[in-house]
């Protein structure tokens, strides 16, 4: 079996100064990798605090995370490596070119070969004739690209997604989740996404709905032909 | 509408009081503030002390003054123009006593003396002066108190000067025309004007004062009558200038660069904020907007804000310069005896005023930047390009205007404006030549480095501002450190570079001839003697010179003076011509001269202009043709204006002589016998030299202390607000490294990294900028030689470098506190 991060009865909650606010109890959950999942709910549910849950980055009021890697177990601190994140805002930095902004990750890790594999994936996500751009000449589809390849150039085994098309169009954000799923799929990355769009949230392999305290499965009728659809896009 | 804005206004400055912003802002302007404000009010209690002193110590209507006596006809008419004159005659000599001497500026006055006003006597020391009426009888003197000290005399003793005995009857207490003195500390002694005749003293050393009564026209009629009759002569009235007026307004002005620098600092500091200050009120302006008010809604509420801002930070600002000023007058009590400490509002008023426009004009660009703008504009954050170059370009012209209105020594202006664009110049290049270069060798290897150089190169534009604010402080700081150690520096080693111990400023030819017997016999070594003549200037290119320039400045004042007129053959060797060609041996043409650099920039004179000169007593053009400066290594004597020997022919007038002679230890007590026979020679020892110096250096101290302070301060403030402006983009960098998998400690390394490729960059251009400044500005402007100490340099850079990166990421560490989430949160 690939590696996986388990959360075994996680609870978060927040001391806020008159009262304490329970974002869920007792939640259990899988990632594999190589797979993808969607997580749907209200606003407030606490949907983005459950990423940072997962990802590693934040520690749980109580419960465990548990990340196995190779049939080995580490602590979920463990993960920041093999982790990638893709916004709803983008975030590019606004002074670099979009080659630049996707070769930063493999810059800061020293990566020789920076400039030839970024250019490759700006490529895959069909950006080959913007490399020299800055974010602001970029539309909001465009960025979101350039930031989809910043995230997996790297190689990072899981992908956390933040209502990576919030900010786009009908028509951008169905480009945009092409890309996403073909690309996670080619790298074998598992996707974790966040979604107020059920026909996002549909094409995932599987599908949760975090309200009242309570993640819970939803199986979507049309998952059999999500792969279909997405062979369309090219990655 | 506007009660409600104002309202607003008021609200949102509560709102933003603690922000870094506006905290960095409000110390920019406090600083400055205190500083022009003290410095205004300081300037108008010392004007006006010196306007009541020249109202009370003139000792009359008008005062005459010369080196000759007037001829008969002269005096008829002087008198036929005024009502009543009164003669005194001044002249500088050497008092001896028991073997002891003391140098003393000598009056003699007659029956009629004083004109007006009163002079007060006493018998005792510890005495009340008492008005007294008359002048002494022949065969007495008086003394100041400080020359019975310094000689132990006693009222009743006996002193000797030029052989004759004197009786020492009284003290003098207060004499009503000792404004012409200026603020000299020579001790003072008076004698009966047959006296002085019967002393014999040669002519041409002693100086006429003529007291004058007269009517304000007549003064005019007396003024007319003098430019026709006698143009070398200088005259002091009521309605004029006070003598020091012009001393002190040089002054004056030179605080004035300082306050430049200031004011570039400070320019600086508000740029780097402005991006901040421009960002929160464009997002307010676009939610105005956005729920229906019109555009000048935002612009009312910012401007009020600041202005709110401001007027909350004046009380504070008034109480501390109204503190900083009795100091100030406190200190000055020591020149300007009984000076006192007033507020002048009016003046603070229109300074606080000034400078608040000229704070308006650095806030501008914000306000702008809200005029043109859509809500769709300003929620996209696009308008960078045009309110960016206006914030630059308003901020030029507020420094333009500061720098000319202050150019008082044009020279030293020009050379503090060139060496810093040289430094902003250098630091460009450097920035941008490390950056690149670095980036580039740097590719092929891993870590974080070469990760910081890329990102830095990347930001080349936001970066390069940082780097030319810090760089600018450190560059200023260091400069004003090392002239203020330099100062310190020269003049405690004065003693051992000094060619020769005892300085003679002033010898007549049989004075000098007997001089160098004298050393010759006494084995005294005479290290250099060059003869000049006084000579007063009075007109250029056939202009007068009151009518040719009306901004004081070094040379000006002593122009107003007779000057020394050196003549040479040769250039001498402490000498060095920079402009045009030095005369010919044995030139036909001897009406030329040459003209010392500094004052051919400060007259605005260039080679081939003519100059008249009074000497003698005869008017003499001269044409300037070529110009000359100081070199070190060669003695200290050296002459502002030079002709050739062949000029002495056609020109009457008595010769002197300067000289500098060392003696040992055992042959001081031999000045005894010389100033006892020469009681006019003009000589002074090293140690009163010295005197002189360590008061003029712990006067320079202070104010350099008390101006490098505020330097500090402000460079805190300009490091603080570079760091404030780039906050929100280094946050947001911060949390993407994060999110590519990587740590705090990370992010914590690249910042420090980034700041010690910013420390080195500006190190470099503060040495450079440094040492380019002091080549150009020590020699012209303080005689020094410019010997600089590079271990002292780079220790002292190293130290504020430190504190510079150690105060960077300090003050950076709350970028560090951002962390993924915020990239989710932040819509
Ligand atoms: N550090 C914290 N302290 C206190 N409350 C917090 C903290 N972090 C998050 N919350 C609260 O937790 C709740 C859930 O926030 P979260 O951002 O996870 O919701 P979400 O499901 O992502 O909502 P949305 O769909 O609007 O993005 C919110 O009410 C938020 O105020
Ligand atoms: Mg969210």
């Amino acid at each position: 079996m690939s590696n996986y991060i388990e959360l075994k009865k996680i609870s978060q909650s927040f001391n806020t100064n008159d009262a304490t606010i329970t974002l869920f109890n007792d939640l259990n959950l899988v990632i594999s990798q190589g797979e993808s999942y969607a997580i749907t709910g209200p606003s407030g549910a606490g949907k983005s605090s459950l990423l940072m849950l997962i990802s590693g980055l934040e520690e749980p009021t109580s419960g465990q995370g548990i990340y196995v890697d190779v049939e080995q177990k580490k602590t979920l601190k463990e993960l920041r490596n093999d982790i990638g994140f893709i916004f709803q805002q983008f975030h590019l930095l606004p002074e670099l070119t979009a080659l630049n902004n996707v070769a930063l990750p493999l810059k800061l890790r020293g990566d020789k070969n920076a400039m030839a594999k970024a250019k490759v994936w700006l490529d895959k996500v069909g950006l080959a004739h913007r490399v020299d751009h800055k974010p602001s000449e970029l539309s909001g589809g465009e960025q979101q690209r350039v930031a989809i390849a910043r995230a997996l150039v790297f190689e990072p085994k899981f992908i956390f997604a933040d209502e990576p098309t919030g900010n786009l169009d009908q028509k951008s954000a169905t480009e945009i989740a092409n890309i996403l799923f073909t690309c996670c799929q080619e790298n074998n990355a598992a996707l974790v996404l966040v979604t107020h769009s059920e026909t996002l949230a549909a094409r995932a392999q599987h599908k949760y709905l975090l309200a009242d305290r309570q993640l819970n499965q939803t199986v979507s009728p049309s998952d059999l032909d999500t792969n279909n659809i997405v062979q369309v896009a090219s990655c | 509408m506007l009660s409600n804005n104002l309202k607003l206004a008021w609200h949102f400055y509560k709102q933003e009081y603690q922000s870094s912003h506006q905290r960095l802002l409000r110390w920019i302007q406090g600083i400055l503030l205190l500083f022009i404000i003290t410095l205004s009010q300081s300037s108008i209690s010392i004007q006006a002390y010196l306007d009541h002193n020249l109202q009370s110590l003139l000792g009359a209507d008008a005062v005459l003054s010369q080196k000759a006596e007037l001829t008969p006809s002269q005096h008829t008419e002087v008198i036929e123009i005024t009502d009543d004159m009164v003669i005194t005659q001044h002249i500088k000599t050497t008092l001896t006593h028991n073997g002891q001497w003391q140098q003393a500026k000598l009056k003699a006055v007659g029956e009629h003396y004083p004109l007006q006003g009163e002079l007060l006597t006493s018998t005792a020391l510890k005495e009340k002066g008492m008005p007294t009426f008359a002048a002494p009888k022949n065969g007495h003197i008086w003394l100041d108190a400080r020359i019975l000290a310094s000689l132990s005399l006693n009222i009743g003793d006996h002193l000797q000067l030029a052989n004759q005995q004197f009786l020492v009857s009284r003290i003098l207490q207060h004499e009503p025309d000792r404004l012409m003195e200026g603020h000299t500390v020579d001790m003072r002694a008076m004698i009966n004007l047959q006296d002085m005749k019967a002393l014999n003293f040669s002519p041409d050393l002693i100086h006429y004062r003529y007291l004058l009564a007269a009517t304000p026209a007549q003064v005019n009629n007396l003024i007319k009558w003098q430019e026709n009759n006698l143009p070398a002569a200088e005259i002091r009235h009521k309605n004029g200038n006070h003598p020091l007026a012009l001393f002190w307004q040089r002054t004056e002005n030179f605080m004035g660069l300082a306050s430049i620098i200031l004011f570039f600092m400070a320019a600086i500091a508000v740029n780097q904020l402005t991006q901040v200050h421009m960002k929160k009120d464009q997002y307010f302006s676009a939610i105005c907007m956005s729920l229906g008010a019109s555009n000048s809604t935002g612009i009312q509420v910012s401007f009020f804000k600041w202005f709110i801002g401001l007027l909350l930070l004046l009380p504070v600002v008034v109480l501390l310069s109204a503190c900083s000023h009795w100091l100030i007058v406190n200190w000055l009590q020591e020149t300007f005896a009984d000076m006192q400490w007033q507020w002048h509002a009016k003046s603070a008023l229109v300074s606080i005023s000034a400078v608040v426009t000229i704070f308006a004009v650095f806030h501008a660009p914000v306000w702008l930047s809200l005029r043109n703008n859509s809500v769709a504009n300003l929620f996209a954050d696009k308008s960078k390009g045009l309110s960016h170059w206006l914030s630059k370009i308003s901020s030029l012209i507020v420094l333009s205007a500061v720098t000319i209105t202050y150019s008082d020594n044009a020279l030293l202006t020009m050379m503090m404006v060139a060496a810093t664009l040289f430094t902003i110049i250098l630091m460009i290049l450097i920035s941008w030549s490390t950056l690149t270069l670095g980036e580039k060798f740097t590719q092929n290897f891993s870590g974080l480095v070469p990760f910081s150089l890329f990102m830095m190169k990347q930001r080349l534009v936001s970066k390069s501002t940082q780097i030319l604010g810090i760089g600018l402080c450190a560059f200023l700081l260091l400069f004003t450190l090392m002239l203020l150690k330099d100062l310190g520096a020269t003049m405690s080693s004065y003693q051992r570079q000094h060619d020769g111990n005892v300085m003679i400023s002033q010898a007549t030819k049989p004075q000098m001839q007997f001089i160098e017997n004298w050393a010759k016999e006494q084995k005294i070594a005479v290290r250099q003697a060059k003869p000049y003549m006084y000579a007063k200037l009075i007109e250029i290119n056939q202009q007068s010179l009151s009518k040719f320039s009306d901004k004081p400045s070094d040379s000006l004042a002593t122009f107003s003076r007779a000057i020394r007129l050196h003549w040479t053959e040769q250039v001498p060797q402490n000498n060095k011509v920079i402009d045009g060609q030095w005369w010919q041996p044995n030139s036909e043409n001897w009406q030329q001269v040459s003209i010392e650099e500094e004052v051919m920039t400060d007259l605005g004179l260039a080679i081939g202009d003519w100059l008249t000169f009074f000497i003698g007593q005869e008017e003499i053009k001269f044409q300037i043709t070529a110009s000359h400066v100081f070199k070190p290594g060669a003695g200290s004597i050296t002459f502002w204006v030079q002709m050739p020997p062949t000029a002495l022919a056609h020109i009457q007038a008595p010769h002197y002589n300067m000289a500098s002679i060392e003696l040992d230890s055992q042959q001081w007590p031999l000045l005894a016998n010389l100033w006892q026979k020469f009681p006019s020679l003009r000589m002074i020892s090293l140690k009163e030299m010295t005197d002189l110096f360590d008061r003029m250096l712990a006067m320079i101290t202070k104010v350099i202390s008390g101006f490098s302070l505020m330097i500090i301060l402000l460079a805190g403030v300009v490091i603080l607000a570079s760091i404030n402006a780039l906050e929100s983009k280094e946050k947001k960098k911060n949390s993407i490294i994060m999110s590519f998998g990587f740590t705090r400690s990370t992010c914590l390394k690249l910042n420090i990294i980034e700041w010690l490729v910013t420390a080195s960059i500006t190190a470099t251009g503060a040495i450079l900028g440094t040492y380019f400044t002091g080549l150009l500005i020590y020699q012209s402007q303080f005689s020094l030689n410019y010997q600089p100490d590079f271990v002292w340099l780079i220790a002292t850079l190293a130290t504020i470098l430190c504190l510079v990166t150690g105060l960077g990421i300090y003050a950076s560490r709350s970028n560090l506190k951002s962390s993924v989430k915020q990239l989710m949160a932040d819509t």
